[in-house]
This record gives C-alpha cells, structure tokens and sequence, in this order.
C-alpha cells in the first residue's frame, strides 16, 4: 500500500459490545421525480467512532446526509436518536436534536464577523453586543483549542479558518454528531492534518463524526468504520484494517476494476503552446511557465493562490502586462486580436454551468456558444448543420438525456463537463485550459475526462490547474506548484520523489 | 449672507425629510436582499391614503399611520409576486410603480385641491434657541423630530439586535441563514413590508406636512431618488442622512430660484435634482466597493426538495 | 401539503393560460374598482369593449395607437433579452420626436420622400444616443442603468418641454406651447383613404427584420447568449462592451422611431401632449410578449386596445385615464406571478404519520 501521510495516534477504540447508536438510519428512502436518489438505507453511527462514507458521485452521500441534517424529508423510512424515532421538518429541528453538517460550500456570511456567524440564529436575546458575543466565542474556540480571533470578518479569512468556522458553529450548538461533506477539498496538507487532529480530540470528547469523501487515502487512515454507497444503496461495511489497497477499497465502491491509475504513455512533444515569462502583476510575482505541445503540465496549489489570476490572464479574461504571456509565439494582444475559433486555444472553466455553459439554453446553442464563427456564414448562422453536430458529439461523448433539446441545467456534472469537452476538443486547440476538471465528478465519468485529455495530448499541450494531488500525478509530465502568486518550483513527474515534495511546496514551504 | 442661507437650510431639511423615510424604508428591504423599484408608486398612493385619512377622520396622526400601511400594502404585492412566484424583481418593482401611480390619480381626482388636517411647524423646547442650529433643525413639525430618531434606530436594528442581524443574514446568503435554522422566507417578508411601511410613512409626509394640500404628482420623482440614494449611501443609514439632505437642499434652492425669478428657465431648473441624481450615482459607482451591497439583493431564493 | 417542484421543461401551454388568466384576473379587479366609485362594472367593462372593438373607427384607433407602442416595445424586449434594464423607452421616444421634428422644422420645403427618411434617420439617432447615455455610463462606471435610463426620462421630458416653449415655438399659437405645424413633406399619409398610415408596414418591416436577426444571425445568438451574463459572455469571446452599445443603441433608436411616427402621423406637430407613456406601457407588453417580437405585435394590440377603450370610458363615464395604468399594472403583476407556473409546478405530498 502506498505510504500514509497521516497515522492516527491511537488505534480505534474497540466498540464495547453493548454500545448503543447514538443515531440510526432505518430504511431510508428518498425520491426526486423518477430517480431514487436513497434507496432503504440502514446505517448505525456510534458515539466516539469515526465513520466515513465513501461513494461516487450521485451515488446519495449528499442526499443521506441532507435528510439526516434536515434539509430534506424521507420518502420512507425513519431516522433514531437515541432510540428514539424523530422527524425533522427543518435543519433547525435537526441541529437541535444534536445533529450538524458542515458543507463542501461553508454557509458564511462574508461582511459579518466569525462571532456573528457562529452566533447567527442563536445569540440568545433580542439585544445583542458584539463584545459578549465575542467574548463567548472566543472561549468556546479555546476550549477546543482552535486557532480563531471572534472578531475578524469571514472574508480576510483563509480557507481552513472558515472551516473551523463552521466547526464552531456546530460546537456551539453542541452537537453531538457532526457530518463533514469533503472538508479537505480546499485545504492545504498542513490545514487537513490540522483538522483530523481536532477530529481526534471531538471524538476524544464523545461526538460522532461522519464524514463523506473520495480520497480513498483518508478515508483509510480517518475513518473506524467505512461505509460504501452504490446508485442509493449501502453497498457494505468496512472496518479499515481489512483493506489491501486504494485499488481494492475503490473497486468496492464502484463495483467494477477501476484503475484510479491512468496508464499513460508519454506523448510527441512539439513546439511550445504556451510561455509566461517572468509575469508579475494581478497578484502573481515573477511566474514562469511553459507548455509544449504533447505534455501535460499541472498547476496545483491550494484554491485562492493566484490559480485564478493566472488563468484568466493566459485565457484572456484579464490582461497581462506587456511582454509576459505568450501564446503559440504570439504576444498576448497580438494572439487574442487574431485568434480565430479553432485550431487555437480552449478553456475549460471549473464553473461548469454559470461559466462554461449556459444554463436555460439546449445543447445546440451551447456548442455554438464558442464555436460560433464555425457555422456562420457572413452573418447568418447555419443552427441546422450545429444541430447534426450537436447529435453527433453527443454520441460520441456518450452524453446523457441524449437530446439536443435538453438543457445544460438538467445535465449531470459529469455529462455537463462530458458536453463542455467535447465541444472544445471539437475546436482543434492546440492550446487547452483545463480548471479542476474533474471535481465533484464520479469514477467513472473522471476516467473518461482523463482519457480524453490525454487523448488531446496529440494535438495540444494542456495546461491543467487542479487541486487535486492524484490528478496532478497521474496526468501530468510536469507539475508546477503555486503559493501566494510565485511559482515555487516545477517538479518532474518521472521522479520518484515528487509525490513527497509537493506537499510542503504547496503549504509555501521551500527548503 | 447667513439671513439667506439659514433659512434655505432650514428649508433642507424639511424637504429632506419624506426622501429620508422613504431612502430609509427601500434601504431596509434591500438589506433583506430584495430589490422594490415601486417606490416611487407608494409613496404616491401613501400620500393619497394620508390625505384622505386625515380628511375623513380630521386626525393627522392617524393619517401618517395610514400612509404607511398604504406602503406596506402594495408592498406586500411586491414581497408575494417575487418571494413566493419568484418573479423578477425589477419588473415586479416596475409594475408596482405604474400600479401605484394609476390607482393615486384614479382615486384621487374627488380631492384635487382640497386640504386636510396636517402637520405643523413648531419650535423645539429649548433646542430651537440654539442659534443657527436651533433654526435649521428645531423649528419643523413633528414627523422632522421624528425623522431624526430613525436613522438611528436603523443602525441599532441592525447592530444590535438579532433579527437585524438575521434580516443582514438573508440579504447577503440566504443559504448561510436557512442552514442555521432561520427562515429567509419570512425574513424577506419583514424587510419587504417594513420597509415598505417606512416608505409610506414619507409619502405621507407629502401630503401632511410638507403642503397640506392633495394636487397629482405630489411625489414628483423622488421614489427613485430615494432608489439611487441607497447606493450612495453605500448601504448605511449615515450617508443616507446626507444624502436625503443633499436632494432636499437641491429642491429647495430650486425653488428659491424660480420664486426669485431667475433668467434661467424653468425646464432646465427642474432637471436639477435629476441630473445630481446621476452625478450621485456615477461618483457612488466610482468609490464604492463591491462589498457594500448586500451580496444577494436582487436574486430569488429557489426553492429546493 | 403542496410542495414545489421544478418542471423538467416548461409548461408548453402556460404562456398562453397565464396571460388570459392575467388578463381576466385585471377585468375583475378592475370592475371592482368601478363598482367602489359607484359605477356599474358590467357597463364599464362593455363601454371599454365598444371603445376598442366596437366600430371600424375604433380598430383603426387601436392600430394607430399600436403602431408607436409596437416599436417602443421592441427596443425594450431587444434591451430585456440582454438583462439590460432600459427604463428609458419613454425618453427616448421623446428624443426621437425632437429628432424628427428638428429635420421638419429646418428643412420644411424638402419633398416626402427625401424628408421624411431623413426625420426618420434623425429620429434614430437621437433616440439610440439618449440610450448610449446610461450604456456608456454602465460600461465605463457601472452606473445601474435602471435610475439612469430613468432620470435621463425626466430630463428628456423637460428638453421637449424648454423646446416647444422656447425656440421652436409656434408664434401662431397664442401661447400654447407647441411647434409649427409640419408641412405635407413631413407627414406620413394614411393608407388609400383611411386613417392608418404606412407606418403600419413599417412597423411590419421592423418586426420581421428584428425577429430574423434575433433567430438567425450570429449577433443574435450573441445577445440570447449575453442575457445569462457578462462573464459567460467574456468566456465566449464575445465583445460584450459592444453588444451593450449596440443593443441599447438599437433599443433607443426603435423608441425614437416610435416617436418620429406619433409626431409626424399623429399631431404633425410637437407639443407636449405627444408623451402619454407609451415608453412605460412598452414594458408591460415587452414582459407580456415574454420578449418575442411576433407576440409583441399581438400584445402591442391589445394593450392599444385597452388604451383606446379606457378614452371610451372616460368620455361615457368621466372615468380618468389612469384607470388604463391601473389595469395595465395590475396586468403584470398578476403574470408575473403566473409565471411562477412556467417553471415549477406544485405537487401534493402525503403527510406522514
């Protein structure tokens, strides 16, 4: 089994034999329209214990927990605490039964305060003063030894901070079972074995933690109990000792060989695509980067370290200052004054609806959406022969509801991202920028995007930018990690000991 | 010098004032993260129902409360088409306005030129002997006094009490606030109609105190300015203060000027107060920072399973 | 318990079932409102239908009426499409009027066909730059276009009213603010020997021109694109800046058009009486026609419809023209919240036990 980055202090505590569940799930089942979402789950949480639940996407991780959290109402079944059934009509009634979730989006208002935030909704009086509300968070975040100033605005904060944020909230209302929705999705490795450390202590303390996730690895090393979800069922139980490897725990949840290893084969390397020379501005210091063609190159860092600046600049969203972007030789103006639709460059935005598609339009009019120039001729736009490409894409893509007709909002996350790449691969670029492009995506659906991308390999270089590790080490030729707008190295990915390396590089560590 | 400028100040303030009530009143809705552009109807349709209430019952009070229940009335249309129909809040904001404006001429053509019991200036115990600032700001009627306390009340609302802090909440997520166990829903309703309540409360001020006379168009244009003041005042009620005078201080000076019979037509002095609105916006735009605004004004809540 | 869902696709027929409801729903407010001043409702509604529909006299007022509305309208919808709030309709009629009237004022002598296309042209780009106003202001200063098309109506107003006071005054006119009356070069005709004039196939031209763009052209898809936002638009490389300037531009032209047209067909001269918010009731049938220029031709219609039958009532039952704004008000809110029914639709859940 590949090293463990982190090793839990004490072994799980053996569950006594007459321990009761502090909440059980009988039977649960939920329904949107036709898709059973939850199908007669039955689950048991015990206080103390770390469970994890571990599934693709669309598998009903989310929909569980938003109906244990209160935000949806069961079809069936019935929900226990303590033993005893309860219904909960809002979050509220939920949080009040001891039961809190932390969202992968944190629900924190921006302009207010963290005391303001952990207090909202139950500050206890009609009268507020901000220095008692202060005064009360800030010892219950000594209490459990959170790093955390009450008065501080939601929005000078980084990332971890937020979360521990929301941690306190449910802290403060005294939960007894918290739920965490991928909390290390925006930390860095520094801030993630931060957080599992005051898991261990919550639990210390006799709270229940589940937490759902897709990276395999800390799931192992977290988690007393695994539990697996496939298409709304609970597929079985796990205790983390009996797992051989990620790959053995992977094809438990996806009930098939799925190699979360990519078998790739180095490509042609052509000329350059892509050069940053020495960019400062837009939040960015002295970056430099190239990409050829034929070569992966990844850009990992964690969210909000000049990822974004730099990809607007390279995709001609921001301007760069002069003599620092360019792209296929050409300086930046110059390429974007002439750049014709294909044969060019192609973005491939992590806001797949909002940004990347357009959402209450169909599938035709959001291929043309970049490849307009493609079927106009003079002015007029040719929408019949966009339709017959349309229907061939989806095909191709094996893109579901396989309409024309259906709209980018009804698409699944991996049939949007599915329709958004083919589109732009059907633009030839020799250029492609892609932005987190598989997250929030299942197995399978990211086996197909990696596929593709190197499949792209063959007429272009890709610029990717992920948060995530794994993607990073598997597609890429060359991995280049960012940290507060500078490029603090670029790491070859035939080294051995790269996987080791980038951890503390995107903490800003440099040794 | 100052026998000009006193007096036009004191005149300031009085004009100032239903543009403050009803500055205060949109900023207290959109604080919740709803946008109601049907200002400029109900002050209108307040100032009738003011007038009309003081008429019948010869009570001003009773009149000014009329007035604001005029406001909260249409604005609860508003709050309905929008909160629970998710329409769109401009055209639902517009409708209202053209709504507000037809059903004020339709109902109130019986009392064209006809006055009502109103609000009266008097001098402020003590504080009206204040040289200078006794004259501008202690010898108005009743509903200025009562004008000065808003504001305030407004930041207190909104500093120190919860549902200030719940009503905030809504408008910059309501996501954030449904999943602590609030009820963005409701809250919206209370910004919407309270805020409408205060909108009325300076329509009535129109027909009450600042003449007490009923003619049409009584409103003149100052729902929207008191829209556009919002922004300038970048959300806060302090700068709202300065603004509603500003605006006051234009219509008055306006005014002086066509009394005194300037050579400047009329026409071109009436764009007064409407080209500083724009100015008031561009210099708003220029200086202010994103934050400002409520992050979700203007957008409905969807419902979810 | 009802709860709500949103519906896979939109609900085919609703459009149509929530504007006749809307529109039934505002007749019985409406009659309601009649029977409170003590008026009989069944024979005001029937004096509002006469006066629309009840002679030829009558229908050809309703397309004389249309015809202004139509335009305006189309600008709006053009402007709506790109969330573009273009309050200024009302203005920028106004401009469009000072426009065509300056041509006819300063080249009175010209022959028809060469005055008249050139008040046209005037008309346009008075009424496009009123709007470039507000766009510029929103493009380079993010000023909200809303009070700025706003304010810009007031002035607009105000400009007519200094004009038609001041140097274009009509020295004949005994005081009452007006301008000269046009001469024949600047006067549309009426159509072999009735009062509709060919405005009307301009109106046509307009429409269908507008409606091909929008369906076929590449700009078109461009603005349908532009109207989920601008950064979706920077996204797709489309030069966002000058979609706004082009769209309001257009959006202020059409209102301009509108107003060459009332002031050329309708009063053959300019006065003040020429603004009676054909720019705001542009809204209602923009909304109403949910921004597709064929069903703005319709609601045009029946909103000039309404327009005429409230003259009706005013001359039998002394009833004021507002009773028109109350109803056309009245009318959009009740769609607006109709359409709730287009997106979501409310489903029964058993309660549990």
């Amino acid at each position: 089994m590949t090293d463990l980055q982190y090793v839990r202090p004490v072994r799980t505590r053996p569950l006594a034999k007459d321990a009761r569940p502090v909440v059980s799930l009988k039977g649960l089942t939920k329904r949107f329209g036709k898709v059973v979402a939850n199908d007669a789950i039955t689950l048991d949480v015990y206080p103390g214990r770390i469970k994890a639940l571990l599934g693709e996407n669309g598998a009903g991780k989310s929909t569980m927990m938003s109906m244990l959290a209160g935000r949806y109402k069961p079809d069936e079944g019935t929900i226990e605490v303590d033993g005893r059934p309860v219904r909960f009509n809002s979050s509220k009634d939920a949080i009040q039964a001891g039961i809190g979730m932390v969202y992968q989006h944190f629900m924190l208002v921006d302009s207010m305060t963290v005391a303001e935030n952990v207090l909202l909704g139950q500050e206890g009086s009609f009268f507020v003063s901000p220095r008692e509300m202060e005064h009360r968070v800030g010892e219950l975040a000594e209490r459990y030894g959170l790093n955390i100033k009450p008065g501080e605005r939601i929005c000078d904060l980084s990332m971890g901070e937020r979360q521990l944020v929301e941690i306190l909230k449910l802290l403060y209302r005294e939960s007894r079972i918290l739920i965490f929705d991928e909390p290390t999705a925006v930390l860095t490795p520094e801030e993630t074995r931060n957080l599992f450390e005051a898991l261990w202590r919550m639990t210390e303390q006799g709270k229940s933690i589940i937490f759902i996730s897709h990276k395999l690895e800390e799931v192992i090393a977290l988690a007393d109990e695994i539990a697996i979800l496939r298409r709304g069922r609970i597929e079985g139980e796990l205790d983390p000792e009996s797992i051989e490897s990620k790959a053995d725990l992977a094809s438990r949840m996806v009930g098939k060989e799925v190699l979360l290893e990519v078998d790739r084969q180095p490509a042609e390397i052509g000329d350059t695509v892509l050069e940053v020379r020495n960019l400062t501005g837009l939040g960015l210091t002295e970056v430099d980067l190239d990409v050829r063609r034929g070569e992966v190159v990844a850009l990992v860092g964690v969210a909000g370290n000049g990822q974004k600046a730099l990809v607007e600049a390279v995709t001609g969203l921001t301007k760069p200052p002069l003599d620092t972007v360019f792209i296929m030789g050409q300086p930046w103006r110059k390429f974007f004054a002439e750049s014709t639709w294909n044969r060019s460059m192609c973005y491939i935005p992590e806001d797949r609806l909002g940004l990347a598609t357009l959402p209450n339009q169909n599938l035709v009019d959001n291929l043309l959406l970049t490849t307009r120039k493609g079927f106009a001729k003079g002015l007029w736009l040719d929408k019949k022969k966009a339709a017959k490409h349309t229907v061939r894409l989806i095909e191709k893509f094996d893109i579901r509801p396989g309409r024309i007709h259906a709209l980018a909002w009804q698409l699944s996350g991996g049939n949007l991202q599915k329709a958004v790449l083919a589109r732009e691969l059907y633009r030839e670029p020799k250029l492609i920028v892609a932005e987190q492009p598989t997250q929030g995506l299942d197995v399978s659906a990211t086996e197909e995007v990696w596929k593709r991308l190197l499949e792209a390999r063959s007429m272009a270089g890709v610029l990717l930018v992920t948060g995530d590790l794994n993607e990073a080490l598997q597609l890429a030729d060359r991995i280049a990690v960012i940290y507060r707008g500078r490029i603090l190295d670029v790491l070859d990915n035939t080294d051995k000991d790269t996987f080791r390396k980038i951890g503390p590089l995107m903490a800003g560590i440099v040794d | 010098m100052w026998e000009f400028l006193i007096p036009l100040f004191a005149a300031t303030v009085q004009s100032g004032t239903p543009i403050l009530y009803a500055t205060l009143g949109e900023m207290l809705t959109e604080k919740g993260g709803v946008l109601n552009l049907g200002v400029e109807g109900m002050m209108a349709l307040a100032a009738l129902a003011a007038f009309w209430t003081s008429l019948v019952t010869g009570s001003p009070w009773l009149g000014f409360v009329a007035g604001g229940c005029a406001g909260m009335l249409l604005a609860s249309l508003h709050a309905f088409v929008c909160i629970s129909c998710l329409g769109n809040q401009v055209v639902s904001g517009l409708a209202l306005t053209i709504l507000g404006g037809g059903l004020t001429h339709f109902l109130g053509v019986p009392y064209v030129g006809l006055a009502a019991p109103g609000f009266d200036p008097f001098d402020f115990p003590l504080l009206s002997q204040i040289p200078g600032v006794g004259e501008i700001f202690f010898k108005h009627d009743m509903l200025v006094y009562l004008s000065f306390i808003i504001p305030f009340l407004f930041w207190f609302f909104f500093r120190r009490t919860s549902l200030g802090l719940h009503v905030a909440a809504t408008g910059e997520m309501p996501a954030a606030a449904a999943a602590v166990g609030l009820k963005p829903i409701r809250l919206r309703y209370f910004a919407v109609i309270a805020g409408g309540f205060l909108v009325g409360l300076g329509g009535a001020y129109l027909s009450l105190a600042y003449t007490h006379l009923w003619t049409n168009g009584l409103s003149g244009g100052r729902g929207w300015i008191a829209v556009a003041l919002v922004i300038f005042a970048f959300w806060r009620p302090g700068r709202a203060v300065a603004g509603a005078y500003l605006f006051g201080g234009v219509m008055a000076f306006q005014l002086r000027l066509q009394a005194a019979g300037t050579h400047l037509p009329s026409s071109l002095l009436l764009m007064l107060p409407y080209l500083l609105t724009i100015l008031v916006l561009i210099l708003s735009a220029w200086r202010g920072r994103r934050i400002d605004a409520p992050a979700a004004l203007g957008t409905n809540i969807e419902p979810e399973g | 318990m009802l709860k709500i869902r949103k519906r896979d696709e939109p609900w085919k027929w609703g459009a149509l079932v929530v504007f006749l409801g809307a529109l039934l729903f505002s007749l019985a407010v409406s009659g309601l409102l009649l029977e409170g001043q003590g008026k009989d409702a069944i024979y005001g509604l029937t004096v509002l239908w006469q006066g629309s529909f009840g002679s030829l006299w009558s229908l050809e007022d309703v397309l004389l009426k249309a015809i202004p509305l139509f335009l305006c309208s189309l600008g709006v919808a053009v402007a709506f499409r790109m969330q573009l709030w273009n309050i200024g309709a009302e203005g920028q009629f106004a401009l469009g009027a000072i426009g065509a009237t300056w041509m006819a004022l300063s080249f009175p002598d010209l022959p028809r066909f060469v005055l008249l296309p050139l008040m046209f042209v005037m008309a346009f780009i008075l009424g496009g730059a009123w709007a470039l106003i507000p766009a510029f202001l929103k493009l380079k200063l993010r000023v909200n276009e809303i009070i700025s098309t706003l304010m810009l109506n007031y002035i607009a107003i105000l400009l007519l009213d200094y004009l038609v006071f001041g140097v274009w005054k009509d020295p004949a006119s005994f005081g009452f603010p007006m301008t000269p009356e046009f001469t024949e070069g600047a006067i549309i005709p009426g159509i072999g020997g009735s009062r509709v004039h060919w405005g009307i196939f301009f109106c046509v031209a307009v429409g269908v021109g507008l409606w091909a763009f929008m369906r076929f052209t590449r700009l078109g898809f461009e603005l349908k694109a532009s109207g989920e936002g601008a950064r979706v638009a920077r996204y797709a490389k489309i030069r966002y800046g000058m979609l706004v300037l082009f769209v309001m531009g257009l959006s202020g032209g059409f209102a301009g058009w509108a107003g060459c047209v009332e002031t050329s067909a309708i009063l053959n001269r300019l006065q003040p009486s020429l603004m009676v918010g054909y720019g705001y009731t542009a809204i209602v049938v923009a909304w109403l026609a949910r921004l597709e220029p064929l069903n703005i031709a319709f609601a045009s219609f029946l909103l000039a419809a309404l327009r005429v039958g409230v003259e009706n009532m005013q001359l039998k039952l002394q009833i004021p023209a507002a009773f028109g704004t109350i109803m056309e008000g009245v009318i959009l809110l009740t769609v607006l919240a109709g359409q709730f029914f287009l997106t979501y639709k409310l489903v029964r859940k058993p309660r549990q036990e």
